[in-house]
């Protein structure tokens, strides 16, 4: 765990939820970890964001929105939310970060 | 796992289990296997989740089931290995400092069953005490059948009603100028004498003739039901329509075709079968009861504390209960604390019995089929409602504890039939009466305080003789009503039905085992109150059959 002064409540901010799937475990075998992060955050954000709550070392990120889906209700179409995934390989022999420990 | 002893004294174990940590863990991790393929969660396709994630979610259950499971088997374990055989479920409880990842340490407390040897079945003897039925008794039985349905014919015009007779009549009751409900009836028939209405309504009506008109008044008893009717008077205008004298019922080919049956040699023959049913059952209980007492007196072992415990308790219950009805609770209440030992003495009689009954039919085989099972529960479902019928056998069928309850007496009485082939058996003709002195006396002799214990219930054992009897007759009449009306198959019901009567008193709790004075006192009650009731059903008879 990080030393609590460099958690500041804007990391949370930014780090939403971890993205636990079938498809994100798999990804761990590359030492890397999913997670849901704010729309509009930035990599160097959401690198300084995991550096900084999981006391670890940031190897690189990468980000994908997901487009929500048009759903329809009552005929009337919508948009479910766009939500942001950012891949976060870490640096090899970093602190490995548990997903399920939920924070 | 390790084992220590800690206690040892008489029938008394109990042991202490260490069951280490790492022994728990591995049975998780295959508990984890297991179930993986079936866990279902959201980003994970149905059985793909990781192990890792599935122990995550369910951890704390699985472990919690682990740890009971282990616990479980660990104590089979500790049975197998020490040859134990508890006579009561085990006392088992885990250390309350356990957390998960420690070794967990339970304790085990039990009390075993002692060590019996199966007990010699050959030598034993017993007298067994027929009573034949004779043609006055027969005749006697038939007799009453014939004073019950008495039959009523019209009488003249002119004669005057006098006790005995019939009357048929109509009737409005007023109540302060008002008619009240159930004051009213037409066509009812009343026997004078009879007593079935309100006191003084009957005697008013002595002398009337067919045709007359009334008016009379009467004072409803204070205990009369109806609240509101109760202790008042009230006025009833009567007409009478006709009076019918009592008709000599003759016993003969003519009457037992009136009750359904071929012709009076039948009915006779009907008649003897419940009578000789009645002797057999007495004959049984006076067999049964000298071979328990071969039994008690050529073992004596120590007993499970537990079982006598919970025998004593069910015998004290049942007293109380007796005790809360009888007249004067306080006194029988000090009366029954002052024998509170005989009891005790009576506890740890049956349950030794039990045991060696279990302990012999287990060392010849002795078992009770599906068959047999079944029927048990039918019998047994025939005290509930119809609908709750269904809900009790599945009860039965799926808790085992429920099942051995009813499978306990007619294992017993399997054992008892065993033994009763094995011994010798010397047959002796006696009267009835003598038969049911002997039984009487047997309780006496050997099981003192069992005869004692009739005292807070019946008063006195004398009077219990001749109550029992009475009872015994009560028994004969519902049944025999029953069979006139029953048509062809009559002579194969009333039998079944005197049957029926019997097995269902044993079925009783109390009757378990040796519980000698519980078994004359509870048939005889149970007949008792079934008495009324077939009345009822007899007199409906037309309507309902």
């Amino acid at each position: 765990m990080a030393k609590k002064q460099d958690i500041d409540a804007r990391h949370y901010d930014v780090v939403l939820a971890p993205h636990i799937t079938e498809k994100a475990t798999l990804l761990s075998e590359h030492n890397a970890v999913v997670f849901k992060v704010a729309g509009d955050a930035t990599k160097p954000q959401i690198r300084e964001a995991v550096e900084a709550i999981f006391d670890t070392k940031v190897k690189k990120v990468n980000t994908v929105v997901q487009k929500g889906k048009v759903k329809r209700w009552k005929g009337k179409p919508y948009r479910r939310n766009d939500v942001k995934k950012a891949v976060v390989t870490l640096v090899e022999g970093a602190n490995p970060i548990d997903v399920t420990s939920g924070i | 796992m390790q084992i220590k002893e800690t206690t040892n004294t008489g029938l008394k174990r109990a042991y202490a289990l260490t069951i280490p940590a790492a022994e728990i863990e591995s049975k998780i991790d295959g508990e984890v296997k297991k179930i993986a393929p079936q866990v279902k969660m959201p980003g994970f396709r149905p059985g793909k989740v990781p192990g890792n994630l599935v122990r995550k979610m369910h951890g704390e259950q699985l472990h919690a089931q682990v740890l009971n499971e282990t616990i479980r088997s660990s104590v089979d374990d500790l049975m197998k290995e020490k040859k134990l055989r508890p006579a009561m479920q085990p006392d088992i409880s885990l250390d309350e400092s356990y957390e998960q990842g420690k070794d967990a340490e339970v304790s085990v407390a039990m009390e075993i069953l002692p060590e019996i040897e199966a007990p010699e079945t050959d030598d034993l003897k017993i007298e067994k005490l027929t009573v034949p039925v004779t043609d006055e008794q027969v005749d006697e039985a038939l007799e009453r059948i014939a004073g019950q349905n008495k039959s009523y014919k019209d009488a003249p015009k002119t004669k005057k009603a006098a006790e005995g007779d019939q009357l048929i009549i109509d009737f409005v009751g007023r109540m302060d100028g008002e008619e009240f409900e159930g004051g009213k009836a037409e066509g009812a028939p009343l026997v004078i004498g009879s007593g079935q209405f309100i006191p003084g309504f009957e005697d008013q009506l002595t002398g009337v003739k067919a045709g007359d008109e009334k008016t009379i008044k009467v004072t409803f008893p204070d205990n009369y039901p109806a609240e509101n009717l109760a202790g008042k008077e009230a006025e009833f205008d009567i007409t009478v329509q006709s009076v019918k004298v009592e008709d000599e019922t003759k016993v003969d080919d003519e009457f037992a075709k009136n009750l359904g049956l071929d012709d009076l040699q039948k009915l006779k023959d009907v008649l003897r079968a419940q009578l000789e049913q009645e002797t057999a059952g007495l004959t049984r209980t006076q067999m049964k009861r000298s071979l328990l007492d071969q039994l008690a007196a050529g073992h004596d072992f120590d007993v499970p504390e537990g079982m006598v415990e919970a025998e004593f308790n069910q015998i004290w219950q049942q007293l109380q209960q007796e005790v809360a009805k009888s007249d004067d609770p306080e006194e029988a209440m000090k009366e029954i604390e002052a024998e509170k030992d005989d009891y005790r003495k009576i506890a740890v009689r049956r349950v030794r019995l039990g045991l060696l009954l279990s302990e012999i039919g287990q060392a010849n085989n002795v078992q009770v089929s599906g068959q047999e099972m079944n029927m048990l529960i039918q019998q047994a479902a025939q005290q509930y409602r119809q609908e709750d019928r269904q809900r009790f056998m599945e009860y039965v069928r799926n808790d085992p504890m429920a099942a051995a309850q009813l499978r306990a007496p007619i294992y017993e009485d399997k054992v008892v039939d065993f033994l009763f082939d094995k011994a010798e058996v010397t047959e002796r003709e006696v009267t009835r009466e003598e038969l049911e002195a002997a039984i009487e006396a047997e309780e006496e002799t050997e099981a003192k305080p069992a005869a004692k214990k009739k005292a807070p219930a019946k008063k006195s054992a004398a009077k219990k003789t001749t109550s029992k009897a009475d009872d015994k007759e009560a028994t004969e009449k519902p049944a025999a009503k029953k069979a006139p009306a029953k048509k062809a198959a009559a002579s194969k019901d009333s039998q079944k039905d005197a049957g029926e009567t019997k097995p269902a008193a044993k079925k009783a709790p109390t009757k378990k085992a040796a519980s000698k004075s519980a078994k004359a006192d509870e048939p005889a009650k149970k007949e008792a109150a079934k008495k009324p009731a077939a009345k009822k059903t007899a007199a409906k008879k037309p309507a309902s059959k």
